[in-house]
């Protein structure tokens, strides 16, 4: 009998997988972006079977919820033609094949490794029930330096992302909310008082020159 | 952790009937007679003139990115946040964050004066 | 528990070592749907409610006329929308345009699996639940982004695209004011947050010290369930639905549901976070004989009150003005306010 557990390691670990090929392997780059957002989903689920809670839901927070929102607006919006997208596929597959090949053996060495391997052992015994307060009580004492290296990195990606997508549109009729709501009806109204003229004349048809044109035939 | 989760793995798939389930059930009770006019996309009456899958701003994508940093910080100031009461992290904790935050302020001041928070 | 182990001496003799696993599973199958049915109950009534309410506010009567005082009216509009025709528009993505609405309501669904009732009642006491409710709560975008593409119409596409700018603007101030809560309830269990309200009056809830956050929490809830007066999203005058213009029938409905339930579960978190959840607004009698789950509908139904009140009264916002109001108002106003808070539970004054 199995354990209850491994079964649903077991279904995630298929689902991540099969959600992984499904990127690589699908056409449409919108069904890629979410079998992508899949395999992050399941991924959150083995993290969590690894006592991982906090990371577990930041990767759902960040990466479902805030990444690849972006991914799918980038891909929906572009307008991607999808037979120019697989022109060139056979050109580039000795490439991409010496790519794959070395990405295998890089991660067969990391996991073959006994190095690596002991490290693993070490972190699951450290998490424990209250993942995030275990978190908290070193990230911003022990490892403070990389700490804030983050914030000088995400200040970095600011400016980056202002300096590259920001284009001033010309020709707006933009309003400033905040004057207009301040503005009042004597700055927009101005009433003039007209003086009377002499009552008209309807009786002679040459004076009826406006009435006849809006009259409609 | 897993007896913890486990009755939301199975709320999900509870969730997910209903959202499917009555869609459905109205594709099959309803009735089912398409046309082109009643299957082309709404325009108000005429007939589409372009692809509806056009480009668009680019402000946008700059939101999106904006929000991308902005939820990543708020991810740091989660632990950060349930350390404070009780004094635990101490005061060096505290400021720690209090420089982090100042650095990100910055950012947020250079976007604003840049004028990427205009919407024109 | 009690069902957990009566179901298991029951299957005993059919499942042997598996009897144990379907007397949980029944017992868990058993409180979803004792959670999820009140609540697609609730959800219906509330579209009944929100009828009503509005018609009293602009002095008519609203639906009157199937049941008595129009009570099983939401019950005729689900039948209704049910016999009508699902249609997928052409060069539309089929699998996409009817899981759309799914993914919607499952985003406003499953964040109600962590909601504590009262004390202890509360189906997965989890450590992380706050954060849990911000990441299920992120994936609502989804719905709208592929509702809005696989419809492949102009006006869906223009609404999901205001739509989802709009929902994660909101919801970057709506998670700065979740950390000031966590800050001063020191735990991200959302039975904690609320034990951590308790005292003698309402005045120990997190409401008092966090005020500007509850403010800005309820309003970005108010924005990112795409409600009036920000529901540029759906605009009727301007781009006829948004992103569900396409949708028709029971497809439709789903939507609808999924807005609804979306409404409900902002107003129990704004609850649980600044209102004392459960808490009895002052801890003695005859105000504590009341049950918990009491109190804790009643603030609920407070705050879906503000929810129709907000709709019949205020005209809806320009585009610009709602992505001022989020980016240049709320960010700022929730850092101050998280680093007054900081200063404040530093010094001696900090009382709560």
């Amino acid at each position: 009998m199995f354990e209850f557990e491994s079964i649903v390691f077991y279904f995630f670990a298929f689902l991540t997988l099969s959600a992984a090929l499904g990127v690589i392997l699908v056409s449409n780059p919108i069904y890629a972006a979410l079998f992508l957002v899949l395999a992050f989903v399941a991924s959150a689920g083995i993290w969590l079977l690894l006592y991982a809670e906090f990371l577990a839901m930041v990767l759902v927070l960040v990466y479902v919820g805030a990444v690849m929102v972006l991914f799918l607006f980038v891909l929906m919006m572009l307008d991607i033609n999808i037979d120019t997208l697989r022109e060139g596929f056979w050109r580039y597959l000795p490439f991409a094949v010496i790519i794959a090949v070395l990405f295998a053996a890089e991660i067969i060495l990391v996991l073959t490794n006994p190095k690596f391997t002991s490290v693993v052992g070490d972190a699951s015994a450290a998490l424990t029930d209250d993942n995030t307060r275990a978190l908290g009580s070193v990230l911003y004492t022990e490892y403070l330096y990389p700490f804030e290296l983050a914030s000088v990195l995400l200040l970095v990606a600011i400016v980056a992302a202002v300096a590259l997508t920001l284009r001033r549109r010309i020709n707006t009729r933009y309003i400033n909310p905040a004057t207009q709501v301040q503005t009042k009806p004597t700055d927009r109204v101005r009433l003039v008082s007209v003086t009377k003229e002499s009552p008209l004349q309807f009786s002679s048809p040459s004076n009826d020159k406006k009435g006849k044109t809006s009259c409609p035939d | 952790m897993l007896n913890e989760y486990l009755p939301i793995l199975l709320f999900i798939g509870v969730a997910s009937v209903i959202g499917v389930a009555p869609v459905l059930l109205g594709m099959v009770l309803g009735p089912h007679k398409p046309d082109v006019y009643k299957n082309s996309p709404y325009e108000c009456g005429f007939e589409a003139f372009e692809d509806a899958r056009m480009k668009f701003d680019v402000r946008y994508y700059l939101v999106a990115i904006l929000f991308i940093l902005f939820d990543l910080e708020i991810a740091f100031l989660f632990p950060w946040a349930i350390m404070l009461k009780g004094d635990t992290i101490g005061a060096a904790g505290f400021w720690a964050m209090m420089l982090f935050l100042s650095v990100l302020v910055i950012g947020f001041i250079y976007e604003w004066k840049k004028g990427a928070l205009e919407w024109e | 528990m009690i069902i957990d182990a009566w179901v298991t001496e029951l299957l005993l003799p059919f499942l042997g070592d598996y009897a144990a696993w379907a007397g949980t599973f029944i017992d868990l199958m058993i409180k979803i749907v004792a959670i999820v049915l009140p609540l697609m109950l609730c959800v219906a009534y509330l579209t009944y409610a929100e009828r009503r309410v509005i018609g009293a506010i602009q002095l008519r009567i609203g639906p009157n006329r199937v049941g008595a005082k129009g009570l099983l009216q939401p019950i005729a509009d689900a039948l209704k929308l049910l016999l009508k025709e699902v249609i997928i528009p052409a060069e539309g993505n089929r699998f996409l345009f009817v899981i759309a609405p799914a993914i919607s309501l499952l985003a406003a669904l499953i964040a109600w699996s962590v909601i504590p009732f009262s004390p202890e009642v509360v189906l997965a006491d989890i450590n992380a639940g706050l954060l849990f409710v911000l990441a299920a709560t992120s994936l609502g975008v989804y719905g709208v982004i592929i509702a809005g593409w696989a419809s492949n119409s102009k006006y869906a596409f223009i609404g999901c695209l205001r739509s989802a700018a709009q929902i994660v603007s909101y919801e970057i101030a709506m998670g700065f004011a979740l950390v000031t809560v966590l800050m001063a309830s020191g735990s991200l269990n959302l039975s904690a947050i609320v034990n951590a309200q308790a005292g003698a009056t309402f005045l120990s809830w997190f409401w008092l010290p966090l005020l500007p956050m509850f403010v800005v929490y309820f309003i970005s809830g108010v924005a990112e369930t795409n409600r009036a007066p920000f529901d540029v999203a759906e605009g009727e005058s301007e781009i006829v639905a948004g992103f569900h213009v396409e949708y028709g029938g029971m497809a439709f409905a789903i939507f609808f549901l999924a807005e609804y339930a979306n409404m409900i579960l902002i107003s129990a978190l704004t609850t649980l976070l600044f209102l004392g959840g459960w808490l009895p607004p002052f801890d003695f009698a005859p105000f504590n004989w009341v049950p918990g789950a009491v109190w804790f509908i009643f603030k609920i139904c407070f705050l879906l009150f503000c929810f129709l009140w907000f709709r019949a009264t205020f005209p809806r916002y320009r585009y610009d003005q709602i992505m001022h109001l989020g980016w240049k108002i709320f960010i700022p106003l929730t850092i101050i306010w998280l680093i007054v808070v900081g200063l404040w539970m530093r010094t001696p004054l900090w009382l709560w």
